[in-house]
């Protein structure tokens, strides 16, 4: 697994006349992880979706490794990262949880979080918690399997204390690159460097971590 | 009639040339159509049935005054639509203002074009109801084709369909062109409705779509198991209700919905009470 180094620069997304991310820099160097704040709407999973090509830029450009994103963004490109969703879906149809977590890298982290015995449970009959540990292992093996960047959007939200420590530990000895959206400043200050977000723009965290 | 009379006077019928075929279609609409219901409850676009009647209403019209293959113009047209919908829809559900425009829209303009070739109402009434006993060999063919074709499609591409169906954002993530598959999807969804139109009715495709997937639904505790279960429910109201239909000398196509609906109500009714107690 090599850690991968993420270029953002001067990224500007528009959605009609509202203005999502303005002028957004940021550079993640290979094994860095970078905790991102801010209040509800401020443009911290734009920043994500646009990263990972859901979200078209206006203009700037993004860079994984060097390799700039290509417009239209094709679905090969976020491929090389693993997306831990802030509300993971369900479907509206039965999805077993195994189906889901088929590759033996992210069923050997369903066994170490404990969520083995959902295995044939679909999506639809898991509690919110248990669903965010389904997709947390997902994304863990993806990150076994090589993947060197982690995209993680409130990853630990729906999960009790308990849940909270064991996977912030978890996310926190992980030898990748790393952009965490959390609104709990102790999981912001494992982290190695802390930004908030306001109004679509990028600023340093304020606080003392 | 008697119990023991029944089955004796089913087989008396099924000598029939009209009979023999509405089987065939029975049979054919009863194993593939229930697919094209467990996408469109899977992707939560169920307007997606209602626009498609209105375009194959438009399609049928234009057929009739042109004096094209009316099955062939609806299936055309609903190609086209679902090839559109599927294009310009960033994900699935962002078609519904689009759906919600067409509808109407198709609607008018079909009323318009049967004005326009001295469609009698009642024959245009018939467009709307259509039935399995007044199908050619041609139209069973044109829905075995788009039918079978749709099942051996999504029997290859099954691992990107499900991936699709949970969330297309989280498969367009996995590597997954999910913006390609929805117009594939939306075409093919399209098109099988359009070609089930003549034989159902544009106002009861839905028994053989949608009612069987909802059953399915109830039952499945993965989605392989809910295309295989909403086959076997979509077969099974299929023949039952155009058993019925025979036997109660009744127009097949409300019958074989009612025998959905039932089916339908009896399982979620069955599996209610089993939580219950």
């Amino acid at each position: 697994m090599r850690p991968s180094r993420l270029d953002v620069s001067q990224l500007t997304c528009r959605a009609g006349r509202h203005t999502l991310l303005q002028d957004v820099n940021l550079t993640l160097v290979p094994g860095e992880h970078v905790a991102l704040l801010g209040a509800n709407g401020a443009g911290k999973t734009s920043l994500l979706r646009a990263i990972l090509g859901l979200l078209p830029a206006t203009s700037g450009e993004i860079r994984l490794d060097g390799r700039l994103q290509p417009r239209p963004c094709p679905a090969t490109w976020p491929k090389a990262m693993a997306w831990i969703p802030q509300r993971p879906p369900r479907g509206q149809v039965p999805f077993r949880v195994k189906d889901l977590l088929a590759a033996p890298s992210a069923w050997a982290w369903a066994q170490r979080l404990g969520i083995a015995p959902l295995a044939t449970r679909p999506l639809t009959h898991l509690s919110g918690g248990e669903l965010q540990r389904v997709f947390i292992a997902r994304a863990l093996g993806q990150v076994a399997a090589g993947t060197g960047l982690v995209l993680a959007d409130e990853p630990t939200a729906a999960l009790d204390f308990e849940g909270q420590d064991e996977i912030g530990a978890i996310l926190t000895a992980l030898p990748v690159t790393m952009l965490l959206i959390t609104h709990d400043p102790a999981q912001a200050a494992r982290c190695h460097r802390a930004l908030t977000m306001a109004h679509g723009k990028l600023r340093p965290y304020a606080s003392a971590l | 009639m008697e119990s023991s009379a029944l089955m004796p006077a089913l087989f008396d019928l099924l000598c029939l040339a009209p009979v023999q075929r509405g089987f065939v279609a029975t049979i054919l609409t009863g194993i593939t159509l229930p697919i094209v219901g467990v996408a469109i409850v899977a992707l939560g676009i169920y307007p997606l049935r209602f626009t498609m009647m209105h375009v194959a209403l438009l399609g049928l019209a234009i057929g009739q005054l042109t004096g094209t293959a009316p099955t062939l113009v609806a299936v055309f047209l609903c190609a086209l639509t679902g090839a559109g919908l599927g294009a310009t829809a960033y994900r699935p559900q962002d078609a519904t203002s689009a759906m919600g425009f067409l509808m109407p829209m198709a609607i008018a303009l079909a009323f318009l074009v049967l004005a326009a070739a001295g469609v009698h109402a009642a024959d245009a009434f018939a467009l709307l109801w259509g039935s399995i006993l007044v199908a050619s060999w041609a139209e069973i063919a044109l829905v075995a084709v788009v039918g079978l074709g749709l099942l051996v499609l999504a029997i290859i591409f099954r691992q990107e369909l499900s991936l699709t169906l949970l969330d297309p954002e989280l498969a367009w993530t996995n590597g997954i062109e999910t913006r390609r598959l929805s117009i594939f999807l939306f075409t093919g969804l399209a098109v099988a409705m359009a070609a089930a139109v003549r034989l159902t009715g544009a106002l009861l495709v839905d028994a053989v779509t949608i009612l069987p997937a909802l059953t399915a639904r109830a039952l499945a505790t993965s989605l392989p198991q809910m295309a295989l279960l909403a086959m076997a429910a979509g077969l099974t109201g299929n023949l039952v209700g155009f058993a019925l239909a025979l036997l109660l000398d009744a127009p097949p196509g409300p019958i074989l919905v009612l025998t959905a609906g039932a089916l339908t109500l009896t399982t979620h009714t069955i599996l209610k009470l089993r939580r219950r107690s």
